[in-house]
């Protein structure tokens, strides 16, 4: 073998080495350099000049066009609060009480992030939308059957996510999200 | 035998890291690429394009949120500053962002920003200037996109903010 078939060989395997590790940390979605509250997890610097490099590049991934802190945040789950991957053939009760912000949103997605399509043709739980008790408690359900009350359809898929946007959160929350009071996801059942 | 190898595994080693920081650095630019090409086929650039509330079967933009409307307007600098005029709607939480190729957020003014007023931006490259009533906004690259979200709840208060939205601008000076 000559010099330069050993060059070829080492720089080719380092390109397709480098740039596919870079992919698959990218894919990995946002689970490292976190900070968590319960189930959910957020980043403190979605949409910044102060973004990683990775973040960029997650974020881009799997939020593009997110808004700084400041005007909301946005807490994704992906597992209940007993640390199981959320399934969309299970029924889930999600419960919480008041969210330190102006106002929040439940949303279900697949994959990197897309709404599942549903015959109830829901795909979102805003504040508006549930029942609030005189301690400001409420919840509501995830299943892929139909549920009395507040219902968040799951269309049967394998593996979803929840995503709560809070729109103007408190400066406490901007500060400390892993001190935020976040719903909590706890399975029922499985079909 | 070994030594032989030495300098071309350092060489391999040195375009691992240099590929891993390049497709880091790409990523951000193309998907804003690739999300402007997508926002771009529903209008002209530097024109807001009102989009209808997302559902399963309309989705353009990853993560999108089916209880905010949508309106977007790629803009392009090259050839002078582009001014955003925002329609308010009141008591409903809306936005307006300004986002670069890199995916980071130039600006954005909400209603709490503006106190429930309309916002007014002009998106300036280096060496323009901004018209009298417009609140200068420094974009590093020409192009990019602006999106105003505005929340809709109930649903059935569409129809009433999309009126309103309809008269937002977007417009090369």
């Amino acid at each position: 073998m000559k010099t330069w078939h050993r060059y070829v060989i080492c720089v080719a395997l380092g390109l397709i080495g480098g740039a596919a590790y870079a992919v698959q940390l990218v894919r990995g979605g946002l689970n490292d350099g976190l900070v968590s509250s319960g189930p959910w997890e957020t980043g403190k610097s979605f949409g910044t000049v102060d973004a990683s490099t990775l973040t960029r590049a997650k974020v881009a991934l799997s939020g593009l066009l997110a808004l700084p802190a400041q005007e909301a945040m946005y807490f994704t789950a992906t597992r209940d609060s007993n640390g199981r991957a959320l399934d969309g053939r299970c029924t889930y009760d999600v419960r919480g009480g008041t969210l330190d912000g102006r106002w929040w949103s439940v949303t279900l997605y697949e994959g990197e992030g897309w709404l599942v399509k549903n015959a109830a043709k829901r795909w979102s739980i805003p504040a508006s939308a549930v029942a609030m008790d005189a301690q400001g408690r409420w919840s509501f359900t995830v299943s892929p059957d139909a549920q009395s009350g507040s219902w968040l359809p799951t269309g049967s898929v394998e593996a979803f996510d929840l995503t709560l946007r809070l729109y103007h959160p408190s400066a406490d929350i901007i500060k400390s999200p892993e001190t935020a009071q976040m719903p909590a996801i706890d399975r029922k059942g499985c079909a | 035998m070994m030594r032989r190898w030495i300098f071309p595994i350092l060489a391999g080693g040195l375009m691992a890291f240099g590929a891993y920081q390049a497709t880091l650095l790409a990523t951000p630019y193309a998907l804003m690429q690739a999300a402007l090409m997508k926002v771009g086929k529903q209008g002209p650039a530097n024109q807001f394009a009102f989009a209808p509330m997302t559902t399963a079967d309309n989705q353009t933009i990853v993560r999108p949120s089916p209880d905010l409307s949508y309106s977007t307007c790629v803009f392009d600098v090259s050839k002078g500053p582009v001014l955003v005029d925002v329609q308010p709607v009141p008591d409903h939480y809306w936005s307006v962002s300004i986002f670069d190729a890199r995916t980071d957020v130039a600006a954005v003014r909400s209603d709490r920003d503006t106190k429930g007023k309309a916002a007014r931006l002009a998106l300036v490259k280096a060496g323009q200037t901004a018209p009298a009533g417009y609140e200068p906004v420094r974009v590093g690259y020409d192009r990019g996109l602006v999106l105003i979200r505005i929340l809709v709840a109930p649903a059935s208060t569409f129809p009433t903010i999309d009126a309103i939205r309809q008269k937002s601008t977007c417009k090369q000076v």
